[in-house]
């Protein structure tokens, strides 16, 4: 697959075959430079940072490492390697050859599933504007940007998509991405985990750990699709995604472990502007269940018309190891509250392909919260962070307004409401967590309420000074 | 049949495609390509399995192997593993910790 490297737009699509789609993007282009001015990271414009760019795919290597001032990152399009032949492999049109173009009874369907992930993209930019004056270190700076320009970038491979194969429909909803606003109350973003302000560290690193891995079981959902163009280039985000996944993982990991060293010494982590253990395991409730309501709701017709179309698959779809690709005549059961009590509900398994792609996502960050309290246990910390039941705090699907405890038993009303401020953050929690926001600017320096990384960027040291300031 | 070949994993999570796992991946497909004619195996990149600090990560499944700490020069042996007979490479096994492995059978595992 041919790279141009040097055109206005980097790509490996052949974008100077097609004048007419050139134009277009060529035109969307300085309105997207615009609203990164407007609403990307402020400030921290001439800074010289060590940052990943995408240059294309395979063995070569996919990216290039160097410093560069923001504004002149090169946001290209890439989509992952085709596959010869590549058949659909799962829902009603399983064994038909992947589609090219789009299947007109399918337009408006793709569009909504292409426009509600590209929100998420700009979406996340704005919610993090303001974080790189209270980094706790260059590497996290450094880190916080390689996130923002690559959000940047998973915006380009989506608008690419809506400017090729949408016509003006596609056009409009591209404008359309760049008009809306994280939190704002006439024009918000779609989903509301994004619209929420992150306004500090903490805050970010569990967005990036909990909100950031959903977009890795969606974009892993996508790149099952049997719309070949959505597939790669979902592919190929899911390479820089894991790197944003790491920051989250990571970042939350080294605050449970300032925190434990602290404790370990028999020192009040509150004392030293370190974050005590309580106040983090409420912001895991905070974030993990809005990221659980992302996935949409358990029992979906949306969901299984888009799987039985082919449009989204179930999480590795492709690696064969589903019984049924057409999940048919299958029962999917879980537990629902009923008069107080748990009882068991059963969805036909295409109806519940949500509830399957959370159960995945769920899977997965019990794995993150186990690392973190394997931290606690190696600093003889009798204590550990708990993921919430997937149950808990719900706000849409089958367990929208219902009432359980973080483990996922059913309370009454009464008693969540007397017990919810021991679960969520309150502003004084968030107020005492912004006071321990300190920027810090020297290399190889960290502020006190967080670990150094175990290791640096790209075989740079910790120490390394990713950001120069100018 | 799809669900019969050996999945082989590559983890290019933050560590790992720090660490080269992408390059190490793309060199994985050409030597399975060339040397896997029976296509015994499937060939694929996975976001992470938390064993970041001894990447880069290999997974086997359904065997549940859990190659850790695999460099360029490993390859050969690996192709020759999964290719033929072989048994999987000890010194590649072990590194992280048994639940860390369990949670990634877990998620590999589906009741459906």
């Amino acid at each position: 697959m041919a790279i141009d490297l040097q055109a206005k737009i980097p790509n490996n699509v052949d974008l100077a075959t097609d004048p007419k789609l050139q134009r277009a993007l060529e035109h969307w282009q300085p309105k997207f430079q615009d609203w990164w001015r407007e609403t990307g990271p402020s400030d921290f414009r001439e800074d010289q940072i060590y940052l990943r760019t995408a240059v294309g795919v395979g063995k070569g290597g996919w990216a290039n490492f160097d410093f560069v001032k923001m504004p002149d990152y090169r946001w290209g399009i890439f989509l992952a390697e085709p596959e010869a032949d590549r058949k659909i492999h799962f829902g009603d049109p399983v064994g038909q050859p992947a589609w090219n173009v789009v299947p007109g009874e399918l337009r408006n369907r793709l569009r909504r599933l292409v426009v509600t992930q590209a929100d998420t993209e700009p979406a996340s930019v704005e919610q993090q504007r303001l974080l790189g004056h209270t980094a706790p270190s260059l590497i996290d700076l450094r880190n916080l940007f390689q996130v923002n320009v690559e959000e940047g970038r998973h915006l380009w491979a989506m608008v690419y998509l809506l400017h090729k194969y949408f016509g003006a429909d596609g056009r409009d909803e591209a404008e359309d991405l760049l008009r809306r606003r994280s939190g704002n109350a006439d024009n918000p973003r779609i989903l509301q985990a994004f619209n929420k302000p992150v306004q500090d560290w903490l805050t970010f690193f569990c967005f990036t750990a909990f909100t950031d891995r959903d977009g890795k079981y969606q974009l892993a959902a996508l790149a099952e699709s049997g719309f070949d163009p959505l597939a790669r280039s979902t592919q190929f985000m899911l390479t820089e995604e894991a790197h944003h996944l790491s920051v989250g993982e990571n970042g939350v990991g080294r605050v449970v472990q300032r925190t434990a060293e602290l404790m370990e010494q028999g020192t009040d982590p509150r004392s030293v502007g370190a974050i005590p253990l309580d106040i983090i395991q409420k912001y895991v409730n905070d974030w993990s269940t809005s990221s659980f309501d992302l996935f949409g709701g358990e029992d979906s017709s949306n969901a299984a018309e888009a799987f039985s179309c082919g449009l989204k698959g179930r999480y590795r779809e492709g690696d064969g190891l589903y019984k049924d690709p057409k999940a048919l005549d299958q029962i999917y059961t879980t537990q629902i509250e009923e008069s107080g009590k748990l009882a068991t509900l059963e969805i036909p398994l295409r109806r519940a392909m949500n509830a399957l792609l959370l159960d995945a996502y769920h899977a997965d960050c019990a794995r993150i919260v186990d690392r973190w309290n394997r931290t606690l246990a190696k600093h003889h910390i009798d204590r550990k962070i708990t993921l919430p039941s997937l149950r808990f705090n719900r706000q849409i699907g089958i367990h929208g307004g219902k009432t359980y405890d973080p483990a996922g038993n059913p309370l009454s009303r009464d008693e969540w409401e007397s017990k919810k401020g021991e679960w969520f953050t309150t502003e004084s929690d968030r107020e005492y967590v912004r006071s321990c926001m300190v920027r810090v600017t020297e290399p190889n320096k960290f502020a006190n309420w967080v670990a150094p990384p175990a290791a640096g960027i790209h075989d740079k040291p910790v120490e390394f000074e990713y950001v120069k300031f100018h | 049949m799809e669900g019969k070949k050996r999945l082989v994993y590559v983890c290019e999570g933050g560590d790992c495609s720090e660490r080269g796992s992408i390059e190490l991946h793309a060199e994985l497909a050409d030597a399975l390509h060339e040397k896997d004619g029976a296509g015994k195996n499937r060939l694929r990149k996975y976001p992470c399995f938390g064993g970041c600090e001894h990447g880069i990560n290999v997974v086997l499944f359904p065997d549940k192997v859990f190659y850790s700490q695999v460099k360029m020069a490993d390859l050969p042996e690996i192709v020759e593993h999964l290719t033929g007979d072989g048994q999987p490479l000890e010194r590649l096994t072990g590194k992280v910790a048994k639940d860390v492995e369990q949670i990634v059978w877990d998620l590999l595992d589906t009741g459906f």
